[in-house]
């Protein structure tokens, strides 16, 4: 089973010019709708019994702003996970101002007893994974495509088996 | 029956009855009678659902009070006033705080609440009777208003004032192209003709900052509007020291900003809940054509039809002056440098 050796062998074939292209496209090429780190603004309202808007996503990385008031009756808010504790009274606007370094999903609640359903004013911030996560997942599928290639470019010239044993 | 059982029913008798009793009758009874002095417990509901409880006190001169306040609901702020500078600060349910206190002569005097509750907030509101223990039906006579009784000698629809000759947001009779600047004002303020009155702080307080424009218009004829804006504002915010402001900024936070908003633009969370619209004093062409003691007329004594609550049973006259001063800082960019 044996073939002639390809003359291509001793220099980078044309193949593996086009994987590093597109490797060093992945690591650079702006993703639509993730930025990198980036200041988030957000306009948290407090009112019994829940906060407006109830769900809000960040990216892993970004500066996060909330501008927090309240509409009726003085409101709290606490940041599970990042342990973050302000009051909030209506009329006066509160700052706070974190980086989202943890990512998953994190409940924000009332921290000032604020009525009967009280205990059901929660929140969430989903802390999604940032670009440098998506490069690296992009990379490593470009990494295992180019694997199979050479496995197929070398089984052109060596049997499965001497590949297989790395030997031949 | 056995002594076991007799036992048996004492102990059940201690635990169904001793304790509740026990607990019960040191919070009504013992612990009052064991205080050295007369203790008030105050219960503080959203004015919905009660206000104060009681809402009235009477108290006698010279004797020893401790006035506790717990919050049943929702967050309470618990003031005293006027002239008592007792400030308890936030009450959050279940919690107490307290204040022992001695008055030393007959008056009325007003608990209220300070921090915004609810949309009858500025209802909740309690007085305490101080009355001399010699003669208990005699209480001081609230005396008139100076101020308010020399507007009504002048003839002067305190009222009226709110939409005198337009509608709020109307096109403004007096044309602001840019904020007003206090400190751009002090360095112009060499440079300007002022009349002589104008220099005098209670002739200010008696005109409208417009109708020293006009006067100013007409000694200047050379000087650009905007620069004797510029001025004007720099006059109405010079005389008042920083340390007055921060206190009055303070009472404008607890008591105003929750419906004409903390930056003045009559937009605070409850304005949609007024019977009028906040007046929004950040807008310069507005305020400027008010006048400093009607606008203090207005915060002692409310304005009628508006929802505006009266303040002159909580405020010092020297409280509710310099809260005019601060709104005059409101629509101004920079405030000049202290003196």
């Amino acid at each position: 089973m044996t073939r002639p050796p390809s003359p291509l062998s001793m220099r980078p074939r044309p193949i593996w010019v086009l994987f590093g292209l597109v490797t060093f496209a992945v690591l650079v090429a702006p993703l639509p709708g993730a930025a990198g780190a980036a200041t988030r603004e957000i306009a948290l309202d407090a009112t019994q019994f829940e906060f407006a808007p109830g769900r809000v996503h960040v990216n892993r990385g970004d500066r996060v702003v909330i501008t927090l008031t309240a509409s009726d009756v003085v409101h709290g808010f606490y940041l599970d996970g990042y342990g973050l504790e302000r009051r909030v009274e209506p009329g006066i606007t509160e700052q706070i101002a974190f980086t989202a370094d943890k990512p998953g999903k994190f409940r924000f609640r009332c921290a000032v007893s604020c009525g009967p359903l009280h205990p059901f004013m929660i929140g969430e911030l989903i802390v999604e994974r940032n670009t440098p996560y998506w490069r690296a997942v992009g990379v490593v599928l470009v990494a295992a495509a180019g694997m199979l290639v050479h496995l197929w470019q070398s089984g052109k010239t060596r049997s499965s088996q001497e590949v297989i044993n790395g030997t031949g | 029956m056995e002594r076991r059982e007799v036992a048996a029913w004492v102990a059940v008798g201690l635990i169904v009855i001793g304790l509740p009793s026990a607990v019960l009758g040191y919070q009504h009874w013992l612990r009052l009678a064991a205080a050295e002095q007369r203790v008030i417990d105050i219960q503080a509901y959203a004015p919905e659902r009660g206000g104060f409880a009681p809402d009235a006190i009477r108290v006698a001169v010279n004797e020893p009070v401790t006035l506790r306040f717990a919050a049943m609901d929702v967050t309470h702020g618990v003031a005293l006033g006027p002239g008592l500078g007792v400030d308890l600060g936030h009450i959050d349910p279940g919690k107490v705080k307290e204040i022992s206190l001695t008055f030393d002569r007959p008056g009325t005097y007003t608990y209220y609440c300070n921090t915004w509750c609810g949309p009858d907030h500025w209802r909740m509101r309690g007085t305490i009777q101080v009355i001399d223990p010699a003669n208990p039906d005699l209480l001081p006579a609230a005396q008139p208003d100076p101020v308010i009784a020399a507007l009504i000698a002048e003839g002067v629809d305190i009222d009226a004032q709110h939409d005198a000759g337009r509608k709020h947001g109307d096109a403004p009779a007096l044309i602001i192209e840019r904020p007003p600047s206090a400190q751009r004002g002090a360095t112009l303020f060499g440079s300007v003709t002022i009349p002589p009155e104008v220099s005098d702080p209670a002739w200010r307080r008696s005109h409208p900052p417009a109708h020293v424009l006009e006067l100013l218009r007409q000694t200047n004829r050379q000087a650009p509007q905007a620069d004797l804006i510029d001025v004007v504002a720099y006059l109405w915010t010079t005389d008042t020291a920083p340390e007055t402001l921060a206190a009055a900024e303070s009472l404008y936070n607890k008591n105003c900003a929750a419906c004409h908003g903390q930056t003045g633009g009559g937009d605070g969370p409850a304005a949609g809940t007024t019977a009028e619209k906040p007046v929004a004093f950040a807008d310069a062409a507005y305020l400027f054509e008010r006048r400093s003691d009607v606008l203090y007329a207005k915060i002692r004594r409310g304005g009628m039809g508006t929802d505006m609550p009266n303040f002159g049973t909580l405020f010092t006259p020297e409280e509710t002056w310099a809260l005019v001063e601060y709104l005059w800082t409101l629509p101004v960019s920079a405030l000049p440098e202290p003196r």
